[in-house]
């Protein structure tokens, strides 16, 4: 028997390197002691191990044993220590039946099951969100997307995690410069940790510094599905509820999946009003700042008074009082955003009512930019990606300082600078900013470019 | 590699900025000696250039002319020709940029120094000239979208206003038939040569075919008839030779009664300035270029050394800017301005004669 030396070793390195793990066991089973298993108790679901190996095992003999043990879909028959090792760790049970060892899955898994997405809520359509289970989340995409060309490729990314992370695309439709692309910086991420999409998206991305997300992060099966059709490539990770896509651009940030369900007409209005809310939240602030302090001609007569007559108790210069308000404003959304629920309405309250009516009634603010203020904490949440909607948030302030150093003209030349940075940014090598995009995927009978 | 719509946008921008520049300027001087009919010599010649330059590029799919050039002609005549082409282009730039300066300080903000105001001007430009060809191209085509409905609506309140005297228009309209000069020539048919930056932006071409090309007489005959005929229908045929910037002049008497800005011009001078920094993105970068063709004939060692070398460039272009905008008082903007009309009808002769001979010394080597 020249094996048994082999499995014996093998046994025994895998016992010398688990003791210790308060939640290692290893059993002899069976009457005739050559069956032996050893397995993490907490990553292994123990009713599997006591209905399907410990009962079993008193019943047949050992060949009866070792061909069932091996019937299971799941369990594997190897001598690759390594691999062992890594399975055992994931949760499987190692089964040494006289000279071979299996691999017997009994995994464990806890996670919460199906929700409905919060963050990107939508009034009609599917409501399911991706789970932290990777099984989970690719049998939700299969499901929407049944066809034979959906390409579902695994790696493992993080040298303590060893999260699962999975490239999915459609075969047919994928731009190949984007796939490779995409499986290249995957393979050059190198990190002990990886537990958010967010995280990965940093990985992936063109540069390390930059302001405009270049994937979209989601949490809804159907947006996957929805850019799995347009030839894109999304990323999955285990233990993450949240998808990667790539590429993406500006455009892509504005689109809601409620644009597919409401008639066309009233899609084009939507989404019409995701752009005017980006201008009037980027822009507004700057603009107050502008009028008051720079150009108060360029307005109509009646308005200029307006606001001067409103700041006139105002004791200091008007981006003073912008950035005052806006920090206050941002201190409110953080704060609401981190208390527990049932505090929560009381900041909104204390900040927003008695904050805001106190600030103008003592003078330091004007009331006109209270409007201004609340206008764009609005405008900011109707865009549909968090990503985007942040990042919009930290932008107003870029515009703020140029309309309080250069007054309307700053505002203009930033705006350009702006449309040029969109313009010279690429996502995965597509361009960020274009108007009339080139789709990756056209109709049925074309061919993919690439 | 983009799509030929882009080509459009190139021409588009030319024609829209011309009211900048001085092209009104020289047109108005000669309204009674011959601007119209040079507005239709130029209609006619610019289309000629245009086709024919476009039809020879065609056959340099993906090239710019620093590899044409280097590739057909020898060194010493290449040289000098790269060189002044780059001057061109860059003074095309400085001098919108320049005037765009003393607009500002006359219309929208007396009180902020040139200095910043041209410091933050050539602080974005410069930065924006190194972007990709490709990426100056999809900036040029959102900039034109977000501008052209502003620009439509005043140009439409500038023609529907009551005030507007058609009897001056005519009366310049009788002038027709008069031999024009070299200079209103020269000057009007500026707004055709948003082709000649096809010189760099051929790069990002695979192969131009050109659809809707009669769009191009049609629509530049508009654009010099507006340029001509507004102002004076504004200010009269008489009055209108007092001003100086007479675009914004004449925005300035347009007044918007419904909207929350008031004066026209306010809105003409930021949608003008949004498309002149994007114009002069596009020259700067195509000057830029042009200098790495020439200067750069072997491979310059890795990306830091390629990009500081850009930065001596750009750093010796802002310093002229400067430069001008301190030396040039109004009348010598001026006249430099007028200067540089004329001589860029030649220059443009010549750089489609250098693409012409490229193409036959290619074809008979092939």
């Amino acid at each position: 028997m020249p094996t048994k030396p082999n499995e014996q070793k093998m046994e025994e390195w895998l016992v010398e390197q688990l003791t210790g793990l308060m939640d290692f066991e290893e059993r002899s089973l069976g009457n005739s002691g050559d069956i032996k298993m050893i397995y993490l108790r907490s990553l292994t679901d123990s009713d599997t191990v006591k209905r399907f190996i410990v009962v079993p095992s008193y019943e047949m003999d050992v060949q009866e044993y070792e061909n069932y043990i091996f019937s299971f879909p799941g369990s594997e028959k190897t001598k690759d220590r390594q691999q062992v090792m890594e399975f055992v760790m994931k949760g499987y049970i190692f089964i040494r039946i006289k000279d071979s060892s299996y691999l017997f899955d009994a995994m464990k898994i806890e996670f919460s099951g199906i929700s409905s997405s919060i963050t990107e809520a939508i009034v009609q359509g599917p409501n399911d969100a991706l789970t932290e289970n990777i099984e989970i989340n690719v049998n939700l995409i299969r499901r929407r997307y049944q066809s034979k060309q959906l390409r579902i490729e695994p790696l493992t990314i993080g040298n303590v995690s060893q999260t699962t992370v999975v490239v999915m695309y459609d075969d047919s439709r994928v731009d190949r410069d984007v796939l490779q692309e995409m499986r290249k910086r995957l393979s050059e991420i190198s990190v002990d940790i990886l537990q958010s999409a967010g995280e990965l998206e940093k990985f992936i991305s063109e540069r390390k510094y930059r302001i405009f997300p270049t994937t979209v992060v989601t949490e809804r099966p159907d947006r996957v599905v929805f850019n799995l059709a347009a030839g894109k490539v999304a990323v999955l990770m285990n233990t993450v509820g949240y998808a990667v896509i790539a590429p993406s651009v500006f455009n892509d940030f504005f689109t809601a999946m409620d644009d597919k369900i409401q008639l066309p007409l009233v899609g084009w209005f939507m989404k019409l009003i995701r752009y005017i809310g980006l201008f009037l939240t980027v822009t507004l602030p700057a603009f107050y700042v502008a009028f008051t302090s720079y150009n108060p001609e360029i307005l109509k007569i009646q308005i200029t008074l307006l606001i001067a007559g409103s700041r006139a108790a105002v004791p200091y210069p008007s981006f003073i009082e912008v950035v005052l308000m806006l920090l206050m404003m941002e201190f409110l959304i953080e704060a609401s955003l981190r208390l527990p629920k049932a505090i929560g309405p009381t900041a909104t309250t204390v900040g927003g009512l008695i904050l805001g009516q106190a600030a103008t009634q003592a003078g330091l603010v004007s009331n006109i930019m209270i409007i201004i203020v609340s206008a764009v904490a609005i405008s900011n949440f109707v865009i549909p990606l968090n990503m985007m909607a942040f990042t919009v948030r930290v932008l107003k302030y870029y515009l703020i300082f140029f309309a309080a150093t250069f007054g309307l003209i700053g505002i203009v030349v930033s705006t350009v600078g702006i449309v040029m940075y969109l313009s010279g940014m690429r996502s995965f090598g597509k361009p960020y900013l274009e108007i009339f995009p080139k789709r990756a995927y056209q109709g049925k009978g074309d061919k993919q470019h690439g | 590699m983009v799509n030929e719509r882009y080509f459009y946008y190139l021409f588009t921008i030319q024609a829209l900025i011309n009211i900048v520049n001085f092209v009104p300027r020289v047109l108005i001087d000669n309204r009674f000696e011959g601007a119209l009919m040079s507005i239709l010599v130029s209609v006619v010649l610019g289309t000629t250039l245009l086709i024919i330059f476009t039809k020879i590029i065609s056959h340099f799919p993906g090239e710019g002319l620093p590899e044409i050039i280097h590739d057909t002609l020898p060194r010493f005549v290449g040289l000098p020709l790269l060189c002044i082409f780059a001057f061109l282009w860059y003074e095309s730039g400085a001098i919108t940029l320049v005037s765009f300066v003393d607009i500002t300080l006359r219309f929208i903000t007396p009180d902020v120094s040139p200095v910043f105001a041209i410091i933050g001007f050539l602080l974005l430009v410069t930065m924006c000239s190194r972007l990709k060809t490709e990426s100056i191209l999809y900036a040029l085509e959102t900039t034109l979208i977000i501008n052209c409905p502003l620009v439509a609506y005043m140009l439409i309140k500038a023609l529907i206003n009551p005030h507007f005297s058609w009897d001056a228009v005519m009366q310049i309209i009788t002038h027709l038939w008069t031999i024009p000069k070299y200079n209103s020539i020269a000057g009007a048919s500026f707004i055709f040569t948003g082709y000649v930056n096809l010189a760099i932006f051929n790069r990002a071409f695979k192969s131009l075919k050109l659809r809707h090309l009669w769009m191009i007489p049609l629509s530049g005959l508009m654009v010099l008839l507006v340029t001509l005929l507004v102002p004076i229908g504004y200010h009269g045929t008489i009055g209108v030779e007092q001003q100086v910037y007479t675009w914004f002049s004449t925005a300035d008497a347009i007044r918007s009664e419904f909207f929350i800005v008031e004066r026209v011009l306010f809105i003409f001078y930021f949608s003008y300035l949004a498309m002149s920094l994007v114009s002069v993105v596009v020259h700067w970068h195509i000057a830029l270029e042009l200098v790495k063709g020439f200067l750069m004939k072997k491979k310059t060692k890795g990306v830091k050394a390629a990009s500081n070398k850009d930065w001596w460039t750009l750093g010796l272009m802002t310093a002229g800017t400067v430069w001008m905008g301190f030396y040039f008082d109004q009348a010598k903007l001026t006249m430099f301005g007028q200067w540089f009309l004329n001589v860029r009808l030649p220059g443009e002769l010549l750089l489609l004669a250098t693409v012409l001979v490229a193409y036959r010394r290619r074809k008979k080597r092939a």
